[in-house]
């Protein structure tokens, strides 16, 4: 790697290329997971306690979870619902993908990736707050639903996991469509065209020719999807009910609520190794190698 | 099975451009015909309209006597080879050649029998498992040939599929395409703009021009009796004289081509000249023969500027003295090695012509050779295409 930097920016910028991604990589990532894993591994002790003879390794921190229901139910909801939301993020971004890839012409696409994009230039929180208002009991959605007279009474959709999954969805819904847009756009079009030519018709053209080309693009965009939704604090703060409590809340409260670092670390751990553990099985899902995600 | 394909008046327009003009032709069942022409001229439209890719802005498409309007393009009786082939690079050849009848529903079993048989044809066997991406360029076209014969087609359609081809494939694979044609029996409509590959694999080729058909006919036809100047100019390579008709004998016609003096050649019966009018004489370079300064018949006297050994035969480039005009000489083998001495640059010599090979048209200043690029200009303003609707 070293003499491929030089090759190009010549010796001094590429040892500080390096030395900085050397430093960013262990400084800013490597050391402190280190120090969470640390963390997760010993029990939560009063200052004067530290180093004397209760400061030894456990596995205390992890068994909690294993021994506390409600908690474990939370990890696995954790898991299931962000599968769910990944799943439903990918149905409403591939059509999507398509549309800007292959029919929109390029001012439709740049009209269309713009209004895509604007929500993201306000701030997340904001963003959250006004799913809270158009789902909530007496809010627009309710309104109109009522007005084209489709249901009798405002639904409660915020009770439940519905107000988290459409908030996440539309939170994570650029981190889909990029990906998933960029692996369609590649497709020549006349594969598209000879399948069509050969007899296949809309369903089989996408699944046989499209969808295989575009994997590595989902593969992408799902292990985003599920990233984001795993770890995601504000979403399910403000959309879930106190039925729908996500597993980072759960982390969050042992550290600053509880005060219990070392129980918070133990379960952010966990979650780390979940979402480790679900990339890698989507990419042997969909074939793919982490050299294929990264082009 | 009826593979004849019938174009009822079709316009195709985009916006304000009329990519196709109208257009009415019919190809027979089991045909080899070509649509040959420059860039931009509209055989690609034509293609993709037979196909099913465009919808004409007029008239109608037959395939087999039955119109095919609003037939979409997975359900028309057609196939079509892509420029780039279009192979699926995800599968293997096998899983290539039996998408289409995996489609429609066939079963395994029947669809490897099918798919064998046909790599046989394009003499592929033991290719079936392999990757496409592993197969060479004549290799991929052949499986791109049997993957588009698997689906029955009753009419092939071929999009320039040669032009990626090194010349010794291209030509070998000329000859195969028609092997294959033959044995097959189904109608192949074959695009291109290389007139090597019309002439020599075609029952008959339509000559396009700026989204109009010039003329259809069989390729010794085309060649020897071109319709309208275009198709001269563009179908071989032609000299072309403009000149006045002085008076006319059945197909024999005197010409006054000014400074030159007197011309002759021969027009089609059906070419209405009137004396006194502006015609354009076609002679083609190897109908040039070094005469006699005084020989009887015409004469055309021109300095050699350049001399070209292209191997079975010499091109030579020539100015001709009364008039300034180029003047191309293709010599054989026997006559340049009589003339090897002359054949200087700067040395004058005389050429005759038989009349009877030299095409007299009306002048429409349609045929326009760049100078410098020596393509053809396919000029929208061009006027003077035949209309032709042949049955």
């Amino acid at each position: 790697m070293f003499r491929q930097l030089s090759a190009r920016f010549g010796g001094p910028l590429a040892v500080a290329i390096l030395t900085l991604l050397g430093i960013w990589l262990i400084v800013m990532v490597t050391l402190p997971q280190l120090q969470m894993i640390e963390y997760s591994l010993k029990p939560n002790l009063l200052p004067a306690q530290i180093g004397g003879p209760e400061d030894r390794l456990t596995i205390a921190n992890y068994a909690t979870l294993f021994n506390n229901d409600i908690h474990r139910s939370i990890f696995f909801k954790t898991l299931w619902s962000s599968v769910l939301v990944t799943v439903l993020t990918l149905i409403v971004s591939y059509p999507l993908a398509w549309y800007l890839a292959k029919v929109a012409t390029p001012r439709q696409a740049a009209l269309c990736i713009l209004l895509l994009i604007i929500p993201f230039w306000i701030n997340e929180i904001l963003r959250t707050y006004s799913w809270f208002i158009i789902l909530a009991f007496r809010g627009p959605l309710n309104e109109v639903l009522m007005m084209l007279g489709l249901i009798d009474r405002p639904i409660r959709f915020l009770n439940g996991d519905a107000g988290v999954m459409v908030g996440m969805v539309y939170a994570y819904i650029l981190f889909m469509v990029f990906p998933v847009y960029n692996a369609i756009e590649s497709l020549d079009d006349n594969q598209v065209r000879a399948a069509r030519d050969l007899g296949a018709g809309t369903v089989r053209t996408h699944r046989r020719i499209v969808i295989p080309h575009a994997k590595p693009g989902i593969a992408t965009g799902c292990i985003m999807t599920f990233m984001l939704a795993a770890g995601s604090y504000a979403v399910p703060a403000l959309l879930g009910s106190p039925g729908s409590r996500w597993f980072t809340q759960i982390i969050y409260n042992w550290f600053f609520e509880g005060g219990n670092w070392n129980q918070g670390a133990a379960y952010a751990f966990l979650l780390l190794v979940l979402c480790i553990g679900f990339m890698s099985l989507v990419m042997k899902i969909f074939k793919v190698g982490l050299g294929d995600i990264a082009k | 099975m009826d593979g004849s394909v019938r174009l009822d008046e079709v316009v195709m327009r985009f916006g304000d451009f009329t990519a196709i003009e109208k257009t009415s032709l019919t190809i027979g069942s089991g045909e080899f015909f070509s649509f040959l022409g420059p860039s931009g001229c509209g055989k690609t439209t034509l293609l993709n309209i037979v196909s099913g890719f465009l919808v004409p802005s007029q008239g109608q498409v037959f395939i087999g006597e039955e119109p095919v309007a609003g037939v979409p393009v997975n359900r028309r009786p057609t196939a079509m080879i892509f420029q780039n082939l279009a192979l699926f690079p995800l599968m293997t050849v096998f899983e290539n050649i039996e998408f289409g009848l995996e489609v429609r529903g066939v079963g395994k079993k029947q669809r490897r029998e099918t798919s064998e048989r046909l790599l046989a044809l394009v003499a592929l066997e033991g290719s079936g498992p392999k990757q496409v991406t592993e197969l060479s360029g004549g290799q991929k076209q052949r499986v791109a040939i049997a993957r588009a014969l698997a689906v029955e087609p009753r009419v092939l359609l071929l999009d320039e599929p040669l032009s990626a081809l090194d010349l010794k494939l291209r030509q070998h694979m000329r000859a195969e395409l028609k092997t294959i044609q033959r044995k097959t029996g189904i109608t192949f409509i074959y695009i291109t703009h290389d007139q090597g590959e019309a002439l020599t694999m075609s029952d008959r080729v339509a000559v396009m021009s700026a989204g109009r058909i010039q003329q259809v006919a069989d390729p010794m036809t085309l060649y020897r009796s071109p319709a309208t100047g275009f198709v001269a100019a563009f179908v071989g390579e032609n000299n072309r004289l403009e000149s006045r008709l002085v008076d006319r004998e059945g197909q024999r016609v005197r010409l006054d081509a000014g400074a030159l003096g007197e011309l002759a050649g021969s027009a089609g019966e059906d070419v209405s000249l009137g004396n006194g009018d502006r015609v354009a004489l076609y002679v083609r370079p190897e109908h040039l023969k070094p005469v006699a300064a005084d020989a009887a018949g015409p004469r055309l006297e021109g300095e050699i500027e350049a001399v070209h050994f292209e191997g079975a035969s010499v091109m030579l480039e020539t100015r001709l003295t009364a008039s300034g005009e180029k003047l191309r000489v293709q010599l054989g083998h026997e006559v340049s090695r009589q003339y090897a001495d002359s054949l200087t640059v700067g040395q004058r010599m005389t050429f005759g012509y038989d009349p009877a090979d030299a095409v007299v048209l009306p002048d429409d200043g349609s045929a326009v050779v760049d100078e410098t690029t020596g393509e053809m200009v396919d000029s929208r303003t061009a006027a003077g295409g035949a209309h032709v609707s042949s049955a």
